[in-house]
């Protein structure tokens, strides 16, 4: 939509756009909560016995969409990018792709990197350590390291 | 507010200036030479700035390349120019590594970034797309003045009592990250990263200002398929700039953290001097994937500017249209998209994931397909041509060999398989300055030659310029030739003598040849910037408006043409920019309307 | 340009006119912002990358459970929602200050553009509340078989894994990189925040001094609005990043 064009409805529903504006807002507040409320869970989950893993994975890939949701609202209402051409929107949108190759070898990466560590390069296999709480011997004095 | 009241605002901003010369509008050196919003004198002084950083990066090598070619001999008068770097006329190991690492600095970001797009997209866009300025004029002149700094910064590092950075124009921690590590890791290596930063703000805002001037302010008429390549070129360049020079401010940011803050982005498990460093849990890998996250699009930034100017400066001389015009658009697309995806294939020795590396492997290769479309295109261009060898133009045809010779020895190191033997050797040096840094300095030569006229009114002498392009053209072949042989020898990158190992003993003539025929290149080089400085006062003055019967809008103006660039309203545009040889006419410019009964193109 | 005369909107790549219909300001600030976005994407990756190749990182849920006057409450995720509320809502003002621009309603800008530098400061506040808190913290931490007392630094990071001592529970050294990337990371977006604050307070100054009611428009409002909601944008990444995954 042009400026001009923007400028006049603007004119004719200047109390639609500053309502548009406050239920953004209260969207974006209650994805907040939402996300705040999906966090404390997975803080519970851990200090539960048995915490599961998958649970909290996907709880954590909840909070990844609900970002995303939240990413969308403000470029699109707040910085009126949903107003503007849509050949506009794209060279915005698509440069971002890039993104996810960016992320997808970083990530997969700095993976690699925990497994070489945890098998010293590949050379023994790996035995995850259980967290137990084993009881650590107070250093006396004069020992050495 | 309307868009085109902003736009007006503007225009009445530059129109003054237009006519500045007109009303004796008051300017003063000041305004006209140093703080000029001209893009015009910007773009000279991006050019000049990258000649002398040229003259230095160069001299660098011819220093360095003495060592290499004569190990055993030693140059008394090196001892009066570099004082304790060089006792005895005997380079210092520390020293001759800084100046590898400058000598890749200042060729890669200050001459063949700053030097060749800052000089061309600075000075073609506006004209070409027909413009009074720059959408920004004030921030071009900022762009400028934080390159002027950058250079400030990096020619102090040079100056300082340790010696400016020395690990490598990629400087990869943990090397450069630990002061202890080497001299050139300790203050000088702080500027480095300070010069870069400022550096890549001066990238960002020229980037910026290139975008939004061929997308926003093109003339009337000028669709962006009737632009010259070299438009098309500049704004992919700059795309690519403005897109990965934040990833290495980040990269720089984090590292300057772990060199002064203790912090442990890149550092793990070292001990150094006898001393276990409390820096635990990084990765010197993430700093090369950030490092090179920028550092492959570079190389297209540095080559795609190359690649507009060869293509426009064919095409005019070849007195023919340029070959498959979208097929080249859509390949400096492909080449600049691929850019951003295939950065990994510098480090596939470096630890790097071998699963993770097959993928890098397999989009590296593809970037084959664009640049071997590009290369036909060309030569499709040149086939059955009304050729004229101007200098311009062999210096364009002189590109094309490069790119091809140095292309193909990619797709040798884009496989992981052959990298393993090849990486850090000679093969990887030899590539690289032939498909980049020579084929880069080509694309720059042809356009000098090419535009000179239109930026000082004058001619470059022709007999210098021939005797400059075939010193130069055959001089790069026997420089870089011969070290393929090398590398596939296994001959290391970086080393600072070879004479203690008996396998490379059999190259100590082809090293001394390769060094003294990078000093007569170099001669020769100086002989470009004598030709180039004369000519700016003496060369033989341009006539007319139009000396290579070109199509495209930058001849429409005068032949030295004011702020502003055309005295009266901007032509309107109703071509494309390559009608050469069409309807029994020499060639049509882009300002003539399409006659009723002319054939389609 | 002087040739940019009303043209039918089919041909807006004809050359002549905006492609977009915007301004060329506006175009630049759009593309300084994905600029800047690749500058934070590089250091949240970059992050990530450390993160992944770590056995173990400290739990957001513990290392941010502190609110102000509230002693040692265990309030884990309080303190950084109501930052983020801040931002959330210094941006809606933002918005409507850009509104009131476009309505060419000067008094309306002023107001909303206090408001929304007012957020700014509250949220500068805040953070620098947090970094206070975190770096003065004291946090019993096993090293050597001898326990310390550190705070969360760019250097030491007191929120590993616990481990038995003296029939205690104490912490272990965590991975140090995380102090580095939350304070660098943090840092480089209050940096950001800053400097908005700075900015908008520059266009209340050309405000209050009519500059924009002269020029006709309120672009100028519009192009810091971009600037602000991005700096809220990526405060929503980093909530992610640091506190919720």
């Amino acid at each position: 939509m042009s400026q001009v064009a923007t400028a006049e409805v603007f004119h004719h529903d200047d109390n639609a756009q500053v309502k548009r504006i406050w239920k953004t807002f209260w969207i974006l507040l209650v994805l907040t909560i939402l996300e705040l409320g999906i966090g404390l869970t997975i803080y519970t989950i851990h200090k539960g016995e048995n915490p599961s893993h998958t649970l909290v994975l996907m709880f954590k890939g909840l909070v990844c969409i609900l970002t995303m949701a939240k990413a969308f609202y403000i470029v699109s209402v707040f910085m009126h990018l949903g107003d503007e051409i849509r050949n506009m929107i794209m060279t915005i949108i698509v440069p971002l792709l890039l993104f996810v190759w960016f992320i997808i070898a970083f990530l997969w990466d700095g993976n690699a990197w925990k497994n070489l560590r945890n098998t010293d390069a590949g050379s023994r296999i790996y035995i995850e350590k259980t967290h137990e709480k084993t009881s650590v011997p107070a250093k006396q004095n004069g020992q050495k390291d | 507010m309307s868009n085109e009241a902003i736009l007006h605002d503007h225009q009445t901003g530059t129109h003054d200036l237009g006519h500045a010369h007109e009303h004796h509008h008051h300017e003063t050196f000041i305004t006209k030479y140093v703080f000029s919003q001209d893009h015009k004198m910007i773009a000279k002084q991006f050019l000049i700035t990258g000649m002398v950083w040229a003259i230095i990066g160069g001299l660098f090598s011819v220093i360095f390349r003495l060592q290499l070619g004569y190990p055993e001999s030693t140059f008394p008068w090196l001892e009066d120019f570099l004082g304790h770097w060089a006792k005895g006329g005997k380079l210092d190991p520390e020293f001759y590594y800084s100046l590898v690492t400058m000598h890749g600095t200042v060729l890669v970001f200050f001459v063949l970034t700053a030097g060749l797009s800052g000089t061309f997209s600075n000075f073609l866009i506006p004209l070409q797309v027909g413009a009074r300025d720059m959408a920004s004029p004030f921030l071009n002149m900022l762009s400028y003045w934080f390159f002027f700094t950058a250079s400030v910064v990096m020619m102090a590092s040079l100056f300082v009592q340790t010696g400016p950075a020395s690990g490598g124009w990629t400087i990869y921690p943990p090397l450069s990250a630990l002061g202890e590590a080497s001299e050139g890791s300790k203050i000088g290596m702080d500027l480095w990263l300070i010069s870069m930063s400022l550096f890549i703000i001066n990238a960002l805002l020229g980037g910026l200002n290139y975008i939004t001037t061929v997308l926003n302010m093109r003339t009337k008429g000028m669709s962006m398929t009737r632009m010259p390549l070299t438009m098309w070129a500049f704004f992919f360049t700059a795309i690519l700039g403005v897109l990965s020079f934040p990833v290495l401010l980040s990269g720089s940011i984090l590292l300057l953290f772990d060199r002064n803050l203790g912090t442990s982005f890149y550092l793990s498990d070292i001990v150094i001097n006898g001393k276990i460093l409390p820096n635990e849990g990084g990765s010197p890998i993430l700093f090369q994937h950030l490092f090179w996250f920028l550092g492959h699009p570079e190389v297209y930034i540095i080559i795609l500017p190359a690649m507009g100017i060869a293509s426009e400066v064919m095409s005019i001389n070849s007195r023919k249209p340029i070959f498959g015009y979208m097929a080249m658009v859509g390949s400096l697309f492909a080449i600049t998209a691929l850019a951003f995806v295939v950065w990994a294939h510098h480090m596939f020795v470096t630890g790097l994931n071998p699963f993770l590396g097959s993928f890098f492997v397999l989009l590296t290769l593809l970037i084959a397909v664009p640049s071997a479309i590009k290369v036909f295109n060309w030569l499709t261009t040149l086939w059955r041509g009304n050729i004229r060898f101007s200098p311009g133009m062999l210096f364009a045809i002189g590109f094309v060999s490069l790119f091809i010779s140095g292309g193909l020895t990619g797709v040798f190191l884009g496989n992981s398989a052959l990298d393993i033997h090849l990486h850090d050797t000679y093969f990887i040096i030899a590539h690289f300055h032939i498909v980049m840094g020579v084929a880069g300095m080509f694309g720059m030569f042809a356009g000098l030659y090419h535009w000179f006229p239109k930026m000082y009114g004058r001619y470059l002498n022709n007999t210098l310029a021939y005797i400059h392009f075939w010193v130069t053209m055959v001089g790069s072949y026997l420089i870089f030739w011969p070290m393929h042989y090398e590398g596939l020898a296994g001959m290391p990158r970086r080393y600072y003598d070879f004479t203690n190992w008996e396998s490379f003993k059999m190259f100590a003539g082809l090293n001394q040849f390769i060094s003294f025929v990078s000093i007569i290149v170099f001669a020769a080089q100086l002989l470009f910037v004598f030709n180039f400085f004369y000519s700016i006062f003496k060369g033989r003055k341009v006539t007319t408006l139009n000396p290579w019967g070109a199509a495209s809008l930058e001849w429409s103006t005068p032949i030295r043409p004011g702020h502003g660039n055309w005295p009266g309203e901007i032509p309107e545009v109703h071509r494309w920019a390559y009608d050469y040889g069409k309807d029994g006419r020499d060639f049509i410019p882009q300002t003539e309307p399409v006659g009723e009964d002319e054939s389609k193109h | 340009m002087t040739t940019a005369t009303a043209q039918p909107t089919t041909k807006l790549w004809s050359g002549g006119k905006s492609p977009f219909n915007i301004s060329y300001g506006k175009v630049m600030m759009w593309y300084f912002l994905m600029s800047d976005a690749f500058t934070f994407g590089a250091f949240l990756i970059s992050y990530g990358t450390i993160r992944f190749s770590q056995n173990v990182w400290a739990d957001a849920n513990h290392v941010f459970n502190a609110f102000p006057f509230t002693g040692h409450a265990n309030l884990p995720l309080a303190f950084v929602s109501l930052m983020t509320f801040i931002l959330i809502l210094s941006s809606v003002t933002m918005v409507l200050a850009v509104h009131d621009g476009h309505n060419m309603n000067r008094k309306g800008v002023e107001k909303w553009l206090i408001f929304t530098i007012l957020g700014g400061l509250a949220f500068l506040g805040c953070q620098a509340w947090e970094w206070t808190h975190l770096i003065t913290g004291d946090h019993q931490v096993l090293v050597n078989g001898v326990v310390q007392h550190w705070g969360t630094t760019v250097t030491h990071n007191p929120w590993g894994p616990e481990t038995l001592f003296k029939g205690k529970e104490v912490a272990t050294p965590g991975p140090i990189a995380f102090g580095g990337y939350f304070f660098g990371i943090t840092g480089f977006h209050g940096f950001h925040v800053f400097s908005g604050v700075i900015i908008n307070s520059v266009m209340l100054i050309k405000t209050r001094l009519k500059h924009f009611e002269l020029r006709g428009h309120y672009e100028m409002i519009e192009k810091a609005g971009l600037y602000w909601h991005f700096v809220d944008l990526v405060w929503v990444f980093v909530f992610l990043c640091f506190y919720l995954v």
